[in-house]
């Protein structure tokens, strides 16, 4: 064997964790917030820890004209402003040398000829390969002609990962339309749809909870789990983003992809290993169970005016840009069935809003309660034990179990035994964003969602919509900064069970 | 790099204690724990990962604490600090501290039971540390200066502890050998070893064609000879046939050529300490570098 067949015999023992191969990055909508936001505070993170490939390059594309140095000089404050690492001169510089910026009006031929220009000219300048990651951080509007306009223009080399945030459709047939234009020029291993739930570590945490514990897989199950709670809470409002969220509601916006998600992952069987086909077959076999609600299962609702954390705060209907008689649904609750053999008859309630008391988003599986308490009083304290997952904020598990408070008595109390992951792991948890561009670069889509699943998802989303046809609630029906309206307390009482209180 | 966590202790209460016991030890770092919480708030957590000893001689004590209290919040353990005083009489004093950090609407509290161990307590300090242990937690020793190889006390820590780490260009004598008779007992880690890191992902960039350079390697006693000898035995190369010398810091020339310095992966002490905590099984790399160098 030669010494360049030889593996590397330096390399062994490095903790060496496995970096993207040279690529350029393209944001489509470089000077929205998201990109200033999220994008830029999570590549300066990656670049911090040495995870960007060797070779790279960022172009940011929108419709505004502005200079490679004024992009970024915009980027640089992004990065001072959100990231979560001190602001390193070194670091930014090597990231910023590799940065540039195209003017680019998403329908015209002219701006793709010109990025496709820069891109071919950043290939030779920064040993590329023509390998690209384009980002649609744009509207769904824009989607399709990008699209087609990066097929057109796809060469022979390089890889191509096209990464497309949500909403990714409005509807099946939206979102079946886009699945197919994507099919016609790409495979699916190319296209990564982010739902930015699954790169949050708590959400990666549920499967390592479930499939790294004995204890937990055996009663993780109709036998031994009375019911599961899902809630996804927002105490902020729409922010500025009328236009998107009149079209979406509380369905689309969340419901559609980040609670189904959420469910998925609560829901479905161990996958034989952790490549991304065997865990996405295991969540779309929970997505196609879940049967359609009834409309007793389903309660929508929109916050009207009220406080939230002291402050008084308009109603929705009277948020700039909402019409005054809008029928947006700003909150939902549900309680949906898995039909499989795990979960049959074990209720899935979930609700999620905006204006809501407080910020949370956590998945509580609530066992049964103990078959028969021994003690004097009949154990009438005793509550059921509720594994609690805290996916925001306050990250990690909690485990509620009965404890004899301490006297001459029996008398038994509850308790909370907490996992914090910030008291745990104290290197600050990485925003989903960094892992899920890594991923992206890397081609590795187990935390995206397949063209199927969306689909699956959106069938639920259609049913549950065109019920709503027939009935006109009466909006507003909740005050801003409560859990909700009356029905979403009525729909988890009519089973003798309740919300979890906070 | 990573980033250094700069969170200060939200609040921070203690005990003093001369000719201590383990039990008023225990009895105190419970009510200091309670106390650590205000009277209607929810308990604060106890979270630890390990039990965190540091062999502290006197001469060291001052460079211990400071790498203790740059590193508190990122590892929650309880930490022994065993402070050495064979010429004192015998008997032990504590000083115990509970010191919380905040996470989110909580506080996560970590102990630091500081021991000065007198007279013929020094002698016998797995007595003490088995006892404080947290059960079912990795044990992790950070040994500083040079380790009295064969004497009752290494002795006794070598078997308590999963990990010994230490930083061998602390030495006077660069004691490989006797440190490599230690590898099958515990596992062993050297920040010495750990700051070389950064060089060593350097110098695996440059193969294939590092195996026919010529190599000079240069730096600190310690740092150098750990480098020049993993560099023997990777490259299955004699030692002699890769250059050695001293120098203030790390650098490395191939065929005459000095290589660029690599950027730093730890800024301070407490992160390569915390590095080393972070590492858990035995690193077969760092032994075969310390055999080789022995050699």
């Amino acid at each position: 064997m030669t010494v360049t067949e030889q593996q590397n015999p330096l390399l062994e023992g490095l903790r060496v964790r496995r970096r993207p191969d040279p690529c350029l990055l393209v944001i489509f909508g470089a000077s929205g917030d998201l990109t200033t936001k999220k994008l830029m505070p999570a590549l300066y993170a990656l670049a911090v820890r040495r995870l960007l490939p060797e070779k790279f390059g960022i172009v940011g594309a929108a419709r505004s004209e502005e200079t490679d140095d004024e992009f970024r000089e915009r980027m640089k404050k992004a990065v001072q402003d959100h990231a979560r690492d001190p602001f390193n001169d070194d670091v930014w510089e090597e990231l910023a040398a590799g940065m540039h910026y195209v003017t680019l009006d998403f329908a015209d031929d002219k701006g793709e000829d010109d990025l496709a220009q820069t891109l071919t000219e950043l290939d030779q300048e920064r040993g590329t390969n023509g390998n690209r990651v384009y980002y649609f951080a744009v509207p769904p509007s824009a989607i399709a002609t990008l699209v087609q306009e990066i097929a057109e223009r796809r060469s022979a080399e390089g890889t191509v990962r096209l990464v497309i945030e949500k909403p990714f459709g409005h509807d099946l047939h939206s979102a079946r339309e886009l699945n197919s234009l994507l099919q016609q020029s790409f495979e699916e291993n190319e296209v990564f749809r982010i739902d930015h739930y699954l790169g949050k570590e708590t959400v990666q945490n549920m499967l390592a909870l479930r499939f790294a514990n004995g204890i937990f897989e055996p009663i993780w199950n109709r036998q031994f789990i009375d019911h599961v709670q899902i809630t996804v809470a927002e105490s902020i409002g729409i922010e500025g983003r009328a236009g998107y969220y009149e079209q979406a509601g509380a369905i689309r916006d969340i419901f559609q992809n980040h609670l189904l998600q959420l469910v998925a992952i609560t829901a479905m069987e161990p996958p034989i290993d952790f490549t991304a086909d065997s865990v996405r077959n295991e969540k779309l076999k929970v997505l196609k169970s879940i049967h359609t609600p009834g409309p007793k299962h389903i309660v929508r609702g929109q916050y009207g005016p009220g406080f939230v954390e002291g402050h008084e705060v308009h109603g929705y209907r009277e948020e700039q840009g909402v019409e005054h008689s809008t029928m947006t649904e700003t909150f939902v609750a549900a309680k949906l069935y898995v039909d499989n053999w795990r979960w049959a008859d074990t209720p899935f309630y979930m609700r999620m809003g905006k204006r809501l008391a407080r910020r949370e988003t956590t998945i509580a599986i609530q066992f049964k309660r103990a078959p028969h308490p021994p003690f004097e009083d009949g154990g009438s304290e005793l509550r059921p034990n509720v594994l609690l997952i805290h996916v925001q904020p306050n990250e990690g598990v909690s485990l509620a179990i009965g404890a004899k408070a301490p006297g001459v008595g029996m008398t038994i109390r509850n308790v909370h035994m907490d996992f914090l992951y910030g008291g745990a792991f104290r290197e600050g948890l990485p925003d989903a964003y960094e892992r899920l561009i890594l991923d992206a670069m890397l081609g590795d889509p187990t935390l995206f969602t397949r063209s199927d699943e969306i689909e699956e998802q959106w069938a639920l989303v259609d049913a549950i919509v065109a019920l709503w046809q027939r009935d006109r609630p009466s909006f507003p029906n909740y005050p801003a900064g409560t859990w909700g309206p009356a029905a979403s307390d009525e729909l988890i009482h009519r089973d003798g069970r309740s919300w979890r209180r906070h | 790099m990573e980033a250094t966590l700069t969170v200060e202790p939200l609040s921070e209460s203690n005990w003093t204690g001369e000719d201590a016991t383990i039990a008023q030890i225990e009895r105190e770092l419970a009510r200091l724990r309670i106390a650590s919480s205000g009277e209607d708030a929810q308990p604060n957590l106890r979270t630890s990962v390990m039990t965190h000893i540091a062999w502290v001689p006197a001469q060291w004590q001052v460079a211990a604490e400071e790498t203790l209290a740059g590193m508190g919040e990122r590892h929650p353990s309880r930490t022994l600090l065993l402070v050495p005083r064979p010429e004192k009489d015998d008997g032990l004093d504590a000083l115990v501290s509970i010191r919380c950090f905040p996470v989110g609407e909580r506080a996560v509290c970590g102990e630091v039971i500081e021991l000065e161990l007198r007279g013929r307590v020094a002698e016998a300090p797995a007595s003490i540390v088995l006892p404080l242990l947290i059960s079912d937690l990795p044990v992790f020793c950070r040994w500083r200066g040079e380790p009295p190889f064969g004497s009752s006390e290494l002795e006794q820590m070598v078997d308590v502890v999963d990990r010994l780490i230490v930083d061998s260009q602390e030495w006077d004598d660069l004691r490989y050998d006797e440190l490599a008779q230690v590898f099958d007992r515990a596992a062993v880690s050297d920040i010495a070893w750990r700051r070389t890191e950064s060089w060593r992902f350097a110098l695996a960039h440059e193969w294939p064609g590092i195996a026919h350079c010529e190599i000079e390697v240069r730096g600190t006693r310690a740092e150098a000879t750990l480098l020049h000898g993993w560099l023997s035995a990777r490259l299955g190369r004699p030692l002699d046939d890769i250059a050695l010398a001293e120098a203030d810091s790390v650098g490395v020339q191939l065929d005459g050529e000095d290589m660029p310095r690599p950027r730093p992966l730890y800024a301070t002490p407490s992160d390569l300490l915390s590095a080393e905590l972070d590492q858990f099984g035995r690193d077969s790399m760092y032994e075969e570098a310390v055999r080789s160098a022995a050699r």
